[in-house]
């Protein structure tokens, strides 16, 4: 959902970044898409490639990297990844909240965000 | 003198980050959760599809709230002043947010909204989102509770549809159940359908036109 204002951010922080070390263009943005964040990666790359025409970032790479999902629960503290389950009712795969381990409801701590991990550029 | 170290002309480096992308809404979104600590007042973002009766459920909850709390409701449209021309007649101050185009409210537009309340005389805010129930999940808005309204006459598959606002959800209420038999809905089936989503959320069924479980949406929102 909303790819092209995400695609937007991320052009806005690396551009603002940029700025701020006198750089005059960027040549990669390293992001880290969670497993839980829902990103649909092919449109995030089409808007992306959009934006970044006449922009700092013209030219530049988009490298994106998976970060693994974790979930955590309350009543046994099993901490790790759940199973996303291939569900017939549903075309794309999501996570359960429940533990893998006892059945409880869980909450995900991480894997739900996307972040610049890294830029490269260049004065 | 100091050594001045500088990039030369060319040259490539990296920039070692750690921005989350959608930093900007969360950002603003804990600004407005401390204002809410700092006052004491308890808010709750209110979400839901089109026409399932986010406004009907306001406003049966402030004819039983009003006595007891101070209110103010904060209205999300794309455009017009009816939701909030509606709640305004309960005597409550409300103020319209009309987004434009936008789909959702931001944190950013609540933001701008409570600087034009008086905060002191508050403790409890009620937010209606637009109606949408696929991008409001994405935007904290910084309320203590979201709930999510849907209702009978959208047909059985509302909650299968739109998995992820549902896992956002503390609450959800499912309206019109009056009209259940009607549409040939079972409102268990779409209880089980968010259960197995997010087992954590409390469930409610509803008829907010005949004013049936405004109390047990109360108590779920810890508002008593």
């Amino acid at each position: 959902m909303h790819e092209l204002s995400m695609a937007s951010n991320i052009i806005e922080i690396a551009i603002h970044e940029a700025n701020k070390r006198n750089a005059t263009s960027v040549i990669e943005v390293n992001l880290v898409v969670g497993k839980y964040s829902m990103l649909g990666l092919e449109q995030l790359r089409y808007c992306y490639d959009l934006l970044i025409k006449n922009t700092l970032l013209k030219n530049s790479k988009l490298n994106m990297e998976n970060e693994d999902g974790k979930i955590n629960c309350d009543k046994c503290k099993y901490e790790g990844p759940v199973q996303l389950k291939e569900d017939p009712e549903y075309h794309i795969i999501f996570p359960t909240l429940v533990c893998p381990k006892c059945g409880n409801p869980a909450e995900i701590i991480s894997g739900r965000d996307c972040y610049i991990k890294s830029l490269r550029v260049k004065t | 003198m100091a050594k001045i170290v500088e990039h030369k002309e060319d040259e490539i480096f990296d920039i070692e980050l750690e921005e989350t992308i959608l930093k900007k809404n969360e950002a603003f979104a804990e600004k407005n959760s401390d204002l809410f600590k700092t006052h004491n007042i308890k808010t709750i973002d209110i979400m839901g599809s089109i026409g399932s009766g986010k406004t009907s459920l306001i406003e049966a909850m402030i004819k039983r709230l009003k006595e007891k709390h101070q209110i103010a409701v904060l209205n999300g449209d794309l455009t017009t002043t009816i939701d909030s021309d509606r709640v305004a007649k309960h005597g409550v101050n409300v103020i319209q947010i009309n987004t434009g185009k936008e789909c959702h409210l931001d944190a950013n537009l609540v933001s701008k909204a409570l600087e034009n309340m008086e905060l002191d005389q508050l403790d409890l805010i009620i937010i209606e989102n637009v109606g949408n129930l696929i991008c409001p999940g994405e935007f904290p808005l910084g309320a203590e509770k979201r709930l999510v309204v849907i209702s009978v006459t959208e047909g059985p598959y509302m909650v299968l549809k739109h998995p992820f606002i549902f896992m956002e959800a503390n609450v959800v209420v499912i309206n019109k159940l009056d009209l259940a038999e009607a549409m040939n809905v079972e409102f268990e089936k779409l209880k089980a359908d968010v259960m197995r989503i997010n087992p954590k959320a409390e469930v409610i069924g509803t008829s907010c036109k005949n004013d049936k479980g405004i109390i047990y949406v109360i108590g779920a929102l810890n508002l008593n």
